[in-house]
């Protein structure tokens, strides 16, 4: 026993054992923490997207509705209509990314005062969404920020829209703001992928008399795909998820409740726990359905530069070369044999 | 190095501490219980309820923590007008020097409270969130049965499950309409309005003599659109039983009655009002804060609210005097009502320590008694053995709600869940609709009302609920 217990202390000590212990420690913790926070919660309101229940009812008086909560869903216009408000987002994703991609190119050439322009644009991202919504609110009032403004270009206050009132703008407002608060952090991330290009190959480009936009075109673009693909994936699923700004700007209501504060509001006011889980679990379908999509796409539309070496073209006519060789290579071998056989 | 190791430990610990804090302070205490000394030593030592505790004598040496959960963030502040939680403390320390409450608010109270309920982790009093009835013992702790709490105080049915109260009201609050005297005074209105045309009237004369916004709806705030649902019942058609009884068994209850009264002449108010541009221009941006100082300064008119907001209108300016509270503009049968409520009522945690109970019961009967909080807040009397008030409504009839019948504690619950207009229950979205539909013109306000008569009957429907009426 005596012995045992020495031996698995001398193996704790020992290199190996340490070498074990860390490994499983630092898988087993965060692991156990992922479970705890994130799956096992998760698990609980699919659970819950089963019932009909409240948020207080006890355990044991929570009704089992199978489906229904799913069709729901999908019947009521104002759970998977509100999901049409997601397509301003995705405008307002693609502004976006444009936008911060356009900028960040310019921004990683010489540029006097770059660092400067780097953090102002960065700045709306590090403001708190709480307090994103209280200025913009004020901002976008009557007669306050945004129409002072305009009125000082020569513009009328009559022919200014209510930006929060009128249904037919009061979206893209609101999409404005979202842009405004998170191109700086697309920017910047495409900033450290620009940086990381070899600058040799823009002076390659240079001597071969390639402009600006064509080195953008043919070395910046290529090289960032990667950075590309995941901030449009991950502006795409935020559009289809959008709450900050509606929430805290309007409270969802005149016509901008996206899908996250219609569930929110069915969740918390009418208290359809089993509702909401569910509207929960098809967005998060949905969601998976967009990344998969994206993904393809943007395996289509990079392919050229998938293949490290030869362009799509050049890959295309290779194969071509390779078949009408050993098409040559088969004509010529049939035609050997058959002398062969006429000689014989 | 050693610096790296030492973060990596402390990191490693504070999220252990974190992952087991949770449920590491549920257990302290619960053998103190019996060294409590009761006075009126009841045989057991068991809980003293709260119609047998005699304040100032009993528990005087009781040592206990307390916690206490509720929605007044404006009392946390020195700088509140009325007495802050601080000075009520204080003033209870003195009867009770070893009785200690920690006070938490929380201005998402409503939200926040069914979370902590929920977590099984919650205050030892907390203001009764919206929980269904028929839960109320899981959670809260009887202070006796209805006969006997009746004669303690007022509103004792307002937390009421099968005869036993659970809630005990903070204060009491009428509902009416909170204006400027000063603008209807230079609108030249000499008497109030009382019927829904005659306010309609009177908010025109605001705006073609005064430069005021004649009633400001505070549609972005969200809650302020809820608190029109206040009036369906009691001011609306003079019938204690509407609310909690009769409604629930009505066939479509929105439908226009024809004499001004009932649910349809209240939210007609707010669309007419809206469709004739009388209220402000751009409602999507109302500032619920700055509109306590507006109608301080008389900008505005008047404000669909309830009494509990005329302390802080007067203290929101310099013209507290120039703040009035006036009826709700219906007239049943020539006679004018008001419904009388209670505020957030205090419940008791079940699950607390017997002596953490026995000091909260101290506690909520020293606040409802001795402490004047319902007289502080301009509200009515809650305490049964006083009718002290600083409201007064002339000419007009208070009543309270009456109970559901037994049995159908929660279908009043179940009906505005199923069918989302969510009646005096955080139903905001509906009311701003109207504003919406009002100010736009694409719906008129009966086809509104039609299709809240059609989520009603899908309701009672679906939960099974009797047309009767």
């Amino acid at each position: 026993m005596a012995t045992a217990l020495e031996k698995t202390k001398c193996w704790i000590r020992s290199r190996k054992g340490q070498q074990v212990l860390i490994c499983v420690g630092f898988t087993v913790i965060p692991l156990f923490l992922l479970f705890l926070f994130t799956y096992l919660p998760f698990g609980e309101m699919v659970k819950f997207s089963f019932y009909k229940m409240k948020y207080s009812t006890p355990v044991d008086r929570r009704t089992f509705v199978g489906l229904k909560n799913y069709f729901d869903v999908f019947h009521r216009k104002d759970c998977f209509g509100a999901l049409t408000l997601s397509l301003y987002y995705c405008v307002g994703a693609i502004i976006q990314l444009v936008l911060a991609l356009y900028l960040a190119t310019v921004l990683s050439f010489k540029v006097k005062g770059g660092n400067l322009f780097k953090g102002l644009m960065f700045f709306p991202y590090l403001i708190s969404g709480i307090a994103i919504g209280f200025i913009f609110k004020f901002f976008y009032t009557r007669g306050f920020v945004l129409d002072t403004i305009l009125t000082t270009f020569g513009l009328s206050i009559e022919q200014l829209p209510y930006w929060l009132k009128d249904q037919s703008v009061n979206n893209w407002s609101l999409v404005a703001t979202s842009v405004w608060r998170y191109f700086g952090q697309n920017m910047v991330l495409f900033i450290g992928a620009i940086m990381s290009v070899d600058s040799e190959l823009y002076e390659a480009a240079q001597l071969d008399g390639a402009n600006k936009f064509q080195q953008f075109w043919h070395i910046i673009l290529p090289s960032i795909k990667t950075i590309v693909t995941l901030n449009v994936i991950l502006s795409i699923t935020g559009s289809l998820s959008a709450f900050e700004q509606p929430f805290v700007i309007t409270g969802g209501a005149n016509g901008t409740g996206t899908y996250f504060v219609v569930m929110n509001e069915i969740a918390h006011v009418s208290q359809k726990v089993g509702l909401a889980s569910a509207m929960a679990v098809v967005l998060l379908l949905i969601i998976f359905g967009c990344t998969i999509l994206q993904k393809l796409f943007f395996k289509y539309i990079f392919r050229d530069a998938e293949s490290e070496d030869e362009s799509y073209a050049a890959k295309k006519a290779r194969i071509k070369a390779e078949k009408a060789k050993a098409k040559a290579l088969r004509a010529e071998k049939k035609a050997t044999t058959s002398v062969m056989q006429e000689g014989v | 190095m050693r610096m790296k190791k030492v973060l990596a430990v402390l990191l490693a610990t504070s999220m252990l501490v974190a992952a087991t804090g949770c449920g590491a302070s549920e257990t302290e205490g619960t053998g103190e219980s019996g060294s409590t000394e009761t006075k009126t030593s009841t045989a057991d030592g068991g809980l003293v309820p709260y119609a047998e505790i005699n304040l100032g004598e009993d528990f005087t040496d009781l040592e206990a923590t307390i916690t206490m959960f509720n929605h007044r963030t404006d009392m946390d502040s020195d700088d509140y007008g009325g007495v802050n939680w601080k000075q009520y403390l204080a003033e209870f320390n003195k009867v009770y020097p070893n009785i200690t409450v920690e006070i938490t608010t929380d201005t998402n109270y409503a939200d926040d409270a069914l979370t902590h309920l929920q977590s099984g982790d919650y205050e030892t009093i907390m203001g009764i969130p919206a929980v269904d009835v028929a839960d109320l013992s899981t959670y809260f702790l009887s202070y006796g049965d209805l006969d006997t709490m009746s004669e303690e105080i007022n509103y004792a049915d307002t937390w009421m499950y099968q005869k036993e109260v659970y809630g005990v009201p903070s204060t009491a609050t009428t509902q009416g309409i909170v204006y400027n005297k000063k603008v209807f005074e230079d609108a030249g209105i000499t008497d109030l309005p009382k019927t829904p045309d005659e306010f309609i009237d009177a908010l025109k004369k605001i705006k073609e003599n005064t430069d005021a916004i004649p009633l400001y709806t505070n549609y972005a705030a969200g809650w302020t659109m809820g608190a029109w649902d206040a009036y369906y019942a009691i001011n609306a058609t003079g019938d204690a039983q509407y609310a909690n009884q009769k409604f629930l068994h009505t066939k479509d209850p929105f439908q226009d009655y024809g004499d001004d009264t009932h649910p349809y002449a209240v939210y007609k108010i707010l669309y007419d009002a809206v469709a004739e541009g009388l209220t402000e221009d751009d409602y999507t941006t109302t500032d619920w804060e700055g509109s306590k100082g507006m109608l301080n300064n008389g900008e505005i008119g008047c404000m669909v609210l309830g009494s509990w907001s005329v302390p802080q209108m007067k203290a929101a300016g310099p013209n507290a005097d120039d703040i009035g509270y006036m009826a709700f503009p219906i007239t049943v049968d020539q006679r004018q009502f008001a419904s009388a409520g209670a505020d957030y009522s205090y419940g008791i945690n079940v699950n607390a320590p017997e002596d953490e109970q026995q000091a909260a019961l101290v506690f909520v009967k020293w606040l409802t008694e001795e402490s004047g909080f319902a007289y502080n807040e301009d509200g009515l009397p809650v305490d049964a053995s006083t009718d002290e008030t600083k409201l007064s409504f002339e000419g007009v009839t208070f009543l309270k709600d009456e109970p559901a019948v037994e049995g159908e504690e929660d279908l009043l619950n179940e009906l505005n869940a199923e069918s989302e207009l969510n009646i005096n229950n955080g139903g905001n979205t509906k009311v701003q609709e109207i504003i919406e539909h009002a100010s736009i013109g694409d719906m008129s306000f009966d086809d509104i009302m039609k299709e809240w008569n059609q989520a009603w009957s899908d309701a009672q429907d679906a939960c099974g609920a009797e047309v009767i009426y």
